[in-house]
């Protein structure tokens, strides 16, 4: 029973690993919905950096949006705020959250009644990782 | 024993049990709110005139008749607005279920007037309930309505023509009197309005 338990961990870690090869990975993505005749929406995702040095996002697009932009909403002595974010680091071996109530993409200008959007990360030109969401309402 | 003691006996029990459950009664610490800070004595809006999202002429009896929970924010903000209206619309359904009545409307109160007209407003409210009010209009009047309930907005400049509007993030609680009653201060949770209002309710 110990022995198929240590398997099946065993088994469940390797397959981790090997879903996590690639250098940045996304996860937890949810794109909600621009709210009927608005022209914005949010964005949220965990990026994680699988590699040894520190990854730094300093632009963001989407086909399916004019713009998209790096946003942090920040709660300051009862003040609700909001920053734009020039570029996010993800420390090696470490994960950065996108969530509500903190950092998000803010997506603007949305270019059709659309279902679904890609959202793509860059380093200078470099596209790290490209990310396909479902619109949730 | 004779009648007349067993009627005595009675008597002292019932009047022990009595009074037990009396000072029982009067002891219990009323229950009271976790989160929400409650006004020790109401206050009173100045008069205003604005528009809700029909663009209907309203002003400070907009609030009379219902209890409200007010919350300021605007239609181009796309994560702490929706955030909290979904939590105040959560708190709501589920004050709802638990048989809770009156039930508080919400009250969206755009700190961005300039942008959120009321064909603007009426597409953002209806998308989060049907019985969502929303109210806008001229910004001078607008802050005679934020002042006196202490709320602070301001333009911050976000990039190129974009921009975003700073704001007091608490939601107020307004009695059908149409007074400030009481206040929560964020980050929001659906389970303290669902703790605290009921209780901020039946206090009036």
């Amino acid at each position: 029973m110990r022995y198929s338990s240590l398997l099946v961990t065993a088994l469940l870690l390797f397959s981790a690993c090997s879903a996590e090869q690639a250098p940045l990975v996304a996860s937890d993505v949810v794109v909600a919905r621009p709210v009927s005749g608005m022209q914005m929406s949010a964005g949220y995702l965990t990026l994680s950096n699988n590699t040894a040095n520190t990854i730094t996002i300093d632009r963001v697009a989407s086909p399916e949006f004019e713009s998209v932009a790096m946003h942090e909403s920040v709660l300051d002595n009862g003040i609700s705020r909001m920053y734009p974010l020039d570029t996010v680091s993800i420390p090696a071996g470490k994960s950065v959250q996108f969530k509500p109530g903190g950092k998000h993409l803010m997506l603007m200008r949305p270019t059709g009644d659309v279902d679904s959007a890609t959202l793509e990360f860059y380093a200078g030109d470099a596209l790290l990782l490209t990310v396909d969401a479902t619109m949730s309402d | 024993m004779g009648s007349r003691n067993i009627f005595i006996a009675i008597v002292a029990v019932v009047a022990i049990g009595t009074g037990a459950w009396l000072s029982a009664l009067v002891m219990a610490p009323a229950p009271v709110p976790n989160t929400a800070t409650v006004l020790p004595v109401p206050g009173d809006l100045a008069e205003f005139s604005l528009v809700d999202q029909d663009g209907s002429a309203i002003g400070r009896d907009v609030f009379r008749d219902h209890w409200s929970l007010v919350f300021f924010g605007f239609t181009h903000c796309p994560d702490i607005c929706p955030l909290t209206l979904q939590v105040l619309a959560n708190a709501r359904q589920q004050l709802a279920e638990a048989g809770q009545q009156p039930l508080p409307r919400i009250v969206l109160v755009s700190v961005d007037p300039e942008r959120d007209t009321p064909e603007v407003m009426k597409k953002y409210v209806g998308y989060f309930g049907d019985d969502i009010v929303g109210i806008t209009g001229e910004l001078d009047e607008m802050r005679k309505l934020t002042n006196g309930l202490g709320i602070f907005f301001e333009k911050s400049r976000l990039d190129g023509e974009n921009y975003s509007v700073d704001h007091s993030a608490v939601v107020i609680v307004m009695n059908p009197d149409g007074q400030f009653q009481a206040l929560f201060g964020a980050p929001h949770e659906a389970a303290n309005f669902v703790h605290d209002l009921p209780i901020i309710m039946s206090s009036q």
